[in-house]
């Protein structure tokens, strides 16, 4: 055994993505200005439905796009693939303003290093409406130096672009492919303005269903994701885990873990205890030789971690807050309710995985990540070496979910590789996934509500409680000027026209590591307060979606609301009964700036709820590729309804009960419904995608179920 | 030992307890097969073993010395996609894609036995395959569309 004696250094560093939005600085001058609890609200409202971290790229077309000499031209993609169809996307947007035919471009995967870096990563529904500005504006330019250089050497003022040719307008026969004139030798010039952008009503392939590029080789099993990664003479890593959440590594020696057939070599340090082995089933196997003393926290159970949220709900920080609730909710009539949503775990299909090859003066590593900046920056602080002697390479990624922005098998395949002098993947079993893995925080979301006697709604109050989601994410100092953590109040404040309204949320220390899950705080927050909204309809004797209506707000987002539960109503025949023994329900929300509604339509088969049909109308401002938007919507419809009927993490003793799938249900293709999505476009600008679309639906699900049984339940999972 | 994968002969280290999947993905670089759970419940490492669908995770190489075993990698008929690979494509079903080799490999050996299932033989077979992107709505289309193509091809 190697004896490694460098300083402990392997817990993951945990940059920000807000530092680099200015709000520490910003913030603060406002908190001076203002005053604490109003910075606070101001605060809200800016970060409201949702905001992404800064589109910091570069605009030198050089940098993304290499034009081939048979005229393709490879783009490199800053941003990752897990699914979502992000790199055709955002091809589309390239293909439509360099005046290249659809099939003439191709992506590459750009890496920690480059050739265009991305230290935000890939999250927030943000990809596309952060780069839509970037890549049109870049590729433009790039196709006016095409369009000077051909029309140059065609030895005419004015050139003409076609699909990837620079074109006589006089005499279209003399043209001059793009490959052709990059292949010149030249002083390639930017032009002296800035290059106009095409117009939406020339729009060739933005708005239309491109073919995702990734597919073909997913459908042959030839795209590479992280726990694919090969390298000549790899070994593979397993690292022991502790019995209980929090437990630490008091003392560790190898055992016998040597002796066994295969063991190349066992690493302890502090806190960590790892095996290199030539096969994956010795390393994990050479685990249960190892001599371990770990040191116990005090057991919990997560009905513990739901009690403590209910206790803090009370002293919440304001998030949205109009008139007086309190004075309006004295000495009348309150409605009240309370909901609760519980952990649960994000359960991609690929465990979290990566090979890294630590050599003596550079580190490279190809992980299934989000953000491959963040993770390098995290190797290299494992490792103790320079940031920029690290490069991460992102492969495909076996579904993100948010669970694949901070990779610790990445920093243990590092600290393993340097003392193997090998290049080592290491791959998470099911049992890590589940037990090891940070969650979705359980909600704790208490309402208060009167009416007035025309049945709308006068006062409204909402206390709300939730576990850590991007607060691990950013630094003190922010976490104390927001109060509480914005991405666990995701989709908790209210768009509805309200007089008296207050909103607080509370941020709550765990005992488990939580984090970011699709679409954050959105599917737990929206849950509440649409089942809420359904439950003050109810009370007002009107019909859910007629409620939703008249107490949206006279703005253009209350428009676009209207026109999306217009459109969804239309499409589930809102108005017709549901046929005999079902019922339907509606909800809605906005996220990232897209407006999602949806009506679910359940019924009861075999004593067991089942979702029969769900309608979906989306309008994302403008779907850069509609079928992609389509597919996003359903998948999410899909996931966000496994949470909703069947998950749910528990934990004994201070240990996560479920260590695979059978005490851990997913929904299946058995208990999916039909569903219909419709795409709807209220502008020329794209906002979130990925996330956005899945919003209402275990509302609409709950709603639905009331609508069914005159039975409220307010807690998740439903089935 | 000898294995009969895609209709290539391999020898493989003569170990008859050690699973199929580690041996296609680790030692044979097969890596279109995926891992999800090492339980046979997700459906992920799904392959044929003398065309029946079979979980790959919980199949040691004793099980299958002597078999024809079939992989994601060898479904096509060289450049020309398997009906169920087609279908998949064109309704552009997948969408990280880690479920995807099992779903097909499930698809393909129900075509195989029933080339004209219902809808509800469909779901029957396919029902024990996860898919957390939550692509099932194309799936079960996809796996309808693999059917007609099939017809279309054989008439």
């Amino acid at each position: 055994m190697k004896r490694d004696d460098r300083p402990q250094r392997w817990r993951m560093t945990r940059r920000g993505f807000l530092i680099g939005l200015g709000l520490v600085g910003g913030g603060l001058a406002l908190g001076a200005a203002l005053g604490l609890p109003a910075a606070r609200l101001a605060l809200a409202d800016l970060l409201g439905d949702g905001t992404g971290p800064p589109a910091s790229f570069p605009k030198e077309p050089a940098i993304w796009f290499a034009i081939q000499p048979d005229g393709r031209v490879v783009m490199a993609m800053p941003k990752v693939e897990m699914g979502q169809g992000v790199h055709t996307a955002l091809a589309q947007l390239a293909a439509e303003e360099l005046g290249v035919a659809w099939e003439q471009i191709s992506v590459t995967q750009s890496s920690s290093i480059g050739p265009v870096r991305d230290p935000a990563g890939t999250s927030a529904s943000y990809s596309v409406m952060g780069l839509f500005p970037v890549i049109r504006e870049t590729a433009a330019t790039l196709r006016e130096m095409l369009r000077a250089a051909g029309a140059e050497q065609l030895g005419i003022a004015q050139a003409a672009i076609e699909q990837g040719f620079v074109i006589d307008p006089a005499n279209p026969a003399r043209r001059i492919g793009f490959g052709e004139l990059a292949a010149q030798p030249r002083v390639w010039q930017a032009p002296a303005e800035a290059a106009p952008l095409t117009p939406p009503d020339r729009w060739r392939i933005i708005g239309q269903p491109a073919p995702r590029l990734d597919l073909p080789a997913k459908v042959r099993g030839a795209a590479i994701y992280g726990y694919d990664a090969r390298a000549e003479g790899m070994l593979y890593g397993a690292v022991a885990r502790p019995p209980h959440l929090g437990a630490k590594l008091r003392r560790a020696a190898p055992g016998t873990a040597l002796s066994r057939p295969g063991v190349v070599q066992v690493v302890i340090r502090d806190g960590f205890a790892g095996v290199v082995a030539e096969s994956r089933l010795t390393a994990y196997a050479a685990l249960n030789d190892l001599e371990l003393e770990w040191e116990l926290p005090p057991p919990f159970t997560h009905q513990d971690l739901a009690e403590r949220l209910a206790a803090q709900a009370g002293s919440g920080t304001p998030i949205q807050q109009r008139g007086d609730a309190g004075a309006a909710l004295r000495g009348t009539q309150v409605i009240e309710a309370t909901y609760r949503t519980p952990l649960a775990a994000h359960a991609n299909l690929e465990p979290q995985a990566a090979l890294v090859d630590v050599q003596p003066d550079r580190v490279r590593a190809w992980v299934s990540t989000q953000s491959p900046v963040q993770v390098a920056e995290s190797i290299a602080a494992t490792l103790g070496r320079p940031a920029d002697t690290v490069e991460v390479t992102p492969t495909y990624l076996g579904g993100g979910f948010g669970r694949k922005l901070l990779i610790t098998a990445a920093n243990e395949a590092a600290i393993l590789s340097a003392a193997a002098g090998k290049p080592v993947h290491v791959g998470w079993t099911r049992t890590e996934e589940f037990r090891y893995s940070y969650l979705r925080p359980p909600t704790y979301a208490a309402f208060r509500a009167t009416l007035d006697g025309q049945g709308n709604i006068i006062a409204l109050e909402q206390r709300h409680a939730s576990g850590n989601v991007l607060f691990d994410f950013i630094p003190a100092p922010l976490r104390w000027l927001l109060g509480s953590d914005f991405g666990a109040w995701r989709g908790a404040r209210l768009v509805y026209n309200i007089p008296n309204l207050l909103v607080t949320s509370q941020t709550v220390e765990l005992p488990v590591p939580t984090g970011p899950w699709r679409g954050l705080g959105l599917l737990a927050n929206v849950f509440a307060v649409e089942s809420f909204i359904d439950e003050l309809a109810h009370a007002a004797g009107s019909d859910p979606l007629e409620f939703r209506l008249r107490h949206l707000p006279d703005s253009d987002l209350g428009q676009r609301f209207r026109a999306t539960l217009l459109a969804v109503a239309e499409m589930a025949g809102w108005r017709t009964p549901a046929p005999v023994g079902r019922a339907r329900g509606i909800a809605c929300s906005v996220d990232m700036n897209t407006v999602a509604a949806h009506v679910a339509e359940v019924g009861y088969e075999d004593d067991k709820l089942r979702v029969y049909r769900v309608w979906a109308a989306v309008d994302p401002g403008l779907a850069i590729n509609p079928d992609g938007l389509a597919a996003q919507t359903e998948g999410g419809i899909m996931m966000g309804l496994s949470a909703t009927l069947f998950e749910q993490v528990t934990i004994s003793e201070g240990r996560i009960d479920a260590g695979n799938f059978d005490r851990y249900p997913l929904l299946t293709i058995a208990d999916a419904p039909e569903v219909a999505v419709q795409i709807l476009r209220s502008g020329d600008q794209p906002f979130g995608g990925g996330e956005p679309p899945m919003g209402p639906i275990a509302a609409a699900v709950a709603n639905a179920l009331f609508a069914l049984t005159g039975e409220r339940k307010r807690q998740l999972p439903l089935g | 030992m000898e294995l009969t994968i895609n209709g290539q002969q391999y020898t493989v280290a003569d170990e008859p307890a050690r699973p199929l999947l580690y041996v296609l993905r680790d030692e044979l670089g097969l890596t279109g097969t995926k891992f999800g759970c090492g339980a046979g419940i997700c459906g992920a490492c799904t392959v044929h073993v003398n065309g029946v669908a079979t979980r790959s995770c919980q199949t040691m190489l004793a099980a299958v010395a002597g078999a024809q075993i079939t992989t994601i990698e060898g479904l096509a008929d060289g450049e020309r996609l398997h009906p169920v690979q087609q279908a998949f494509l064109e309704l552009q079903t997948p969408q990280c894609g880690w479920c995807m080799s099992g779903q097909m490999m499930t698809a393909a050996a129900l075509l195989a036995e029933n080339p004209n299932p219902t809808r509800e033989e469909m779901i029957a077979a396919m029902r024990y395959n996860y898919c957390r992107c939550g692509a099932y709505a194309r799936i079960a289309r996809a796996v309808m569309r693999a059917a007609e193509l099939m017809k279309e091809g054989a008439a």
